[in-house]
């Protein structure tokens, strides 16, 4: 039986633009944590952001999205898992946590995208409450604005989402690297679409130009997962401090 | 005690002269004043107790020192092309011979032989080949001064000498030695040896670590000393095996006789090289050997300077350079292609962060600056690389490291085939198309070569490592390739026999062929598979100390016994451990070494051995004269196979001063004879004729005391005298 998220992502795989490598596995892709509350609140979007990353850069992404539990040992296989809701998470069991602890001392990259995009509502409160539990002692603390992840592609200036509810992107770093990092804008509702194509959602208060800096910020997070602090490295300096000014 | 009795007599005589005083008889004060006088006077005879010595005496004849020098800078020429200057000694002791025994007439005379020493010799058998180790010429002066019999006085030191000191005056007469000179309170007389052949110029000390980082400055520190040189230009060259690394004319004036000069360079390779420091030898020269010294120098990583060139980000990219970035020892450049032509990023340049590609800074201008360059997943077409591929090529075959790493963009599939790049690859490339990947899942097997190399040692015995290759997880698919190259090693292959991992040399360079881009997966996924990154990060560690050569690495090696051998002495020896590719022993393997110098580059046979079962062997070389050599050593097997070849540097030089600064010092002398009022001594003078100090010295042989107090005629005059003067005083009405 076809589900409706493989029809979404049919002209996506269809749009690919080059021929596979080495599988799947080789490519970009998204998995999704499957929670124990609403886990896939924006269903198009994270296929649409692989198809906007793909589309915008040299990185080679598979559309469909790897929806896979917290404690699955082929999350492994997806270094790269999103964590979103728009209510509350139900708090993970603790074999859970421990696999997610493991994955990000490894090496692995936790997106946690708050759909509700409500300060302190009841996703960020169980969100916070799941760090805390991943790292004992840990807190997401704001990533600052000359952080790399803002110039990992484009060059960006603060988050950006459906709605602007908070100034700021949150993180946890781990082993000099983000390994955690919180959107409370509801990043990924911004680039939703319906299944006729149209934009799922309203973004406000910027508009279409605060769809496309969202765009940005998801494709700077998925640069950044793959690169690091490439953009740190002396060579890349000059040109960026060049830009800025402009 | 003394001072009181006198005080006491004194006062007496006073007293007693107070009461008579006004006695108007003259004749009477005077008699009472001659009795009281007298009377005190025997008083302080009996006090004093004076008596009469008799001594019998001889006059001793003082100690002359005769100091002959006896170190090995004797041997050098007294003038050029003349006899050394133990032999001029020789002579002048010879022809001195009359003169000493005149000496020996007057004086006690010592004849001692010196250099770090001194012993007693007889001045008509100084050797002519003279070995002593160093030249201490204060300590002689000191010894020989309080080395006579009997108390003997000093009556003066000759010492006769190159001057060469190396020990205290080294750098001439310290207040301090003044001083300890002065204590002799006897003149040295000193005689120059040699000093006819002052005209010197001497490399007097090289000064470097015994290490250097390539890529990074080094400055060589040496001392120059120019004596009898006017003013002048000196060339003073640093040579690395013949080639010239660095240079500096040095200006000579004649009113200084050291000159500080600092070479530098920047070392382009590791190795072990050998040195010269060289000046020019000029005419009338009084030794040539010193105008030129040689070192060995390990130029080795300070860091292993890694240049990335991605084409795509990836997750095997994300963990290469999380990887790399992470080791300290490792200096990561990379370059990631992220965003082709083709990519529409929906925005204006300026609102990106990319930088254009610096593909002619890498390829042309800083490619010879790194240690290993990988390609990873790349394509060269797309950014006009074909110009640079010969260089990159060429940077390897000249002994730099190349690494491709797979993936849609690599190997066949990256348009590598009939390129440069093919030619120094180890495996053979496919024309591009569907199949130069192949997607069918792999589980890696080692091969034979795989199971002995270090690159893919996990595990230190040979079962466990098989055992952790064959755990890690399937790789999603691999480059497909063409035959292997000659020499080229397969380490890891799929099931069906598909090399996926092979190496390989390209002239002096090496290469690495990883057909996969998901080498990740033995981090990542095997950490999900409890089996931790370990693996990964091993073999990739490993792989990068193989390729960029890292000396525990290398599977033949040779090493010279010690860094510098003295000439004359045991000769140069190898240690050579002959192992193949492989890392094999090579047991049996005939072992060749060929040798090369500074100022010979044609290279030489000079030795041959064969490899024991173990794989080493020793190779004793023949004396060599003085220089900087570097030993290539190459293996064959019995049936004439090549196994490996390994170079080492080392030098033969002397090692102790007494024959690098040996030039003569005759300020040395003359300053010593300064400082203890003696004066230089011409060869034509007479000994005897020289002013040594002549102190008559008096040695008392018998002494008898005769007291003059003990006496009984004191004691009756005193008693007559006292009774006299009562007498006369009562008479004449005194008390």
């Amino acid at each position: 039986m076809v589900s409706r998220r493989t029809l979404l992502a049919l002209p996506l795989l269809l749009a690919a633009r080059r021929a596979f490598a080495f599988g799947e596995q080789a490519r970009f892709t998204f998995a999704q944590a499957r929670h124990g509350g609403r886990w896939d609140p924006r269903p198009d979007g994270l296929s649409r952001l692989s198809w906007e990353i793909s589309k915008r850069t040299s990185i080679e992404t598979s559309p469909a999205v790897k929806a896979l539990g917290l404690a699955d040992p082929d999350l492994f296989r997806y270094p790269f898992v999103v964590l979103s809701s728009d209510q509350a998470m139900p708090a993970p069991a603790d074999n859970e946590v421990a696999e997610l602890r493991r994955y990000l001392s490894y090496g692995g990259f936790l997106l946690v995208d708050d759909a509700s995009a409500t300060r302190g509502g009841p996703f960020e409160q169980s969100a916070r409450q799941l760090v805390s539990r991943i790292v004992p002692g840990g807190r997401l603390s704001r990533v600052p604005r000359d952080h790399v992840l803002y110039k990992s592609f484009y060059l960006l200036d603060g988050p950006a989402g459906r709605v602007a509810a908070t100034p700021d992107l949150e993180g946890l770093e781990l082993g000099g690297r983000l390994a955690v990092l919180y959107s409370g804008n509801d990043m990924i509702g911004a680039l939703a679409r319906d299944s006729l194509g149209s934009w799922e959602f309203e973004v406000t208060p910027g508009g279409e130009l605060q769809r496309e800096k969202s765009i940005r910020l998801g494709v700077n997070i998925a640069m950044y997962s793959l690169c690091l602090d490439y953009k740190e490295d002396q060579v890349h300096i000059p040109f960026i401090m060049k830009r800025r000014r402009i | 005690m003394l001072a009181l009795a006198v005080t006491a007599l004194a006062a007496g005589v006073w007293l007693s002269f107070r009461g008579f005083r006004s006695e108007p008889a003259g004749a009477r004060r005077v008699a009472l004043l001659g009795f009281r006088l007298l009377a005190a006077l025997l008083l302080l005879v009996l006090i004093l107790e004076p008596g009469i010595e008799l001594r019998s005496e001889s006059r001793v004849r003082a100690r002359v020192a005769l100091l002959f020098d006896t170190s090995r800078s004797m041997q050098f020429p007294a003038a050029p092309s003349g006899p050394t200057r133990a032999q001029e000694l020789l002579h002048w002791a010879q022809q001195h011979q009359p003169d000493l025994v005149e000496l020996g007439a007057r004086f006690q005379v010592d004849a001692y032989g010196f250099d770090k020493d001194v012993q007693p010799t007889d001045p008509m058998r100084l050797p002519s080949d003279p070995q002593g180790p160093a030249t201490d010429i204060l300590g002689a002066i000191t010894s020989a001064a309080s080395a006579g019999t009997g108390g003997r006085p000093l009556a003066g030191v000759l010492v006769a000498s190159d001057g060469a000191d190396n020990a205290e005056l080294s750098q001439g007469v310290s207040p301090a030695a003044a001083a300890e000179l002065r204590k002799l309170n006897a003149p040295v007389f000193a005689l120059p040896v040699g000093a006819r052949a002052l005209k010197d110029l001497a490399v007097e000390k090289v000064a470097v670590d015994d290490f250097a980082f390539v890529r990074n400055q080094v400055t060589v520190d040496v001392i120059l000393t120019a004596r009898g040189f006017s003013a002048t230009e000196v060339p003073v060259v640093l040579r690395r095996e013949g080639q010239v690394v660095a240079q500096r004319t040095v200006r000579i004036s004649g009113d200084q006789s050291r000159y500080e000069v600092k070479l530098s360079f920047v070392p382009d390779r590791t190795g072990k090289f050998a040195f010269t420091v060289a000046a020019p030898v000029y005419e009338g020269e009084a030794i040539a050997q010193n105008n030129s010294r040689s070192f060995v120098l390990k130029v080795i990583r300070d860091r292993v300077r890694v240049l990335l060139v991605v084409g795509r980000p990836s997750w095997d990219v994300r963990f290469l350079r999380q990887l790399l970035k992470k080791d300290p020892n490792v200096d990561l450049i990379s370059f990631f292609i992220l965003r082709t032509p083709g990519d529409d990023p929906h925005s204006s340049q300026d609102e990106l962060s990319l930088i254009p590609f610096p593909t002619q800074e890498i390829f042309q201008e800083q490619l010879k600056t790194f240690d290993l360059v990988i390609f990873q997943n790349f394509n060269h077409r797309p950014y006009r690389m074909s110009q640079y591929l010969d260089g990159i090529a060429a940077y390897v075959r000249d002994g730099g490291a190349f690494a491709m790493i797979g993936g849609d963009q690599s190997f066949s599939a990256g348009d590598y085939a009939g390129t440069p790049i093919e030619d120094v690859l180890p495996v053979s490339l496919l024309p591009p198309g569907p199949t130069a990947v192949d997607e069918t899942p792999v589980q890696l097997h080692l091969t034979e070569a795989g199971r002995r190399h270090p690159i893919t040692e996990l595990a230190a015995h040979a079962g466990q490592n098989d055992s952790i290759w064959s755990a890690l997880p399937k790789l999603p698919g691999v480059n497909t390739s063409g035959p292997l190259k000659g020499g080229a090693q397969v380490l890891l292959e799929s099931g069906e026999g598909r090399p996926v991992l092979v190496v390989g040399e390209a002239a002096r360079g090496r290469v690495l062929a990883l057909l996969t881009d998901s080498s990740w997966f033995w981090s990542f996924v095997a950490a999900g598979a409890q089996q931790g990154p370990r693996a990964y990060e091993t073999f990739w560690h490993s792989a990068i100390r193989w390729l960029v050569r890292d000396p525990a690495l290398t599977p033949m090696r040779v090493a010279s016994e010690r860094p510098t051998f003295e000439p004359g002495g045991e000769p140069p020896a190898l240690d050579v451990q002959v192992r193949g590719s492989d890392y094999g022993a090579a047991a049996g393997a005939h072992i060749g070494v060929v040798i090369s110098s500074a100022t010979d580059p044609a290279p030489r046979p000079a030795g041959m051995a064969q490899a024991g079962p173990d794989g080493n062997a020793r190779v004793v070389l023949p004396p060599l004269p003085p220089g900087a050599y570097k030993a290539q050593v190459t293996a064959k097997r019995p049936d004439g196979t090549a196994v490996g070849e390994a170079e080492d540097a080392f030098v033969v030089a002397p090692a102790s001063r007494e024959q690098i600064e040996a030039a003569p010092r005759p300020d040395i002398l003359q300053a010593v004879a300064s400082a203890t009022k003696g004066k230089m001594v011409d060869p034509a003078d007479p000994l005897a004729s020289l002013p040594w100090r002549d102190p008559e010295r008096v040695e008392v042989g018998q002494r008898t005391s005769k007291p003059l107090w003990d006496n009984w005629k004191v004691l009756v005059l005193l008693c007559l005298v006292v009774g006299a003067e009562w007498t006369l005083r009562r008479r004449w009405g005194y008390a």
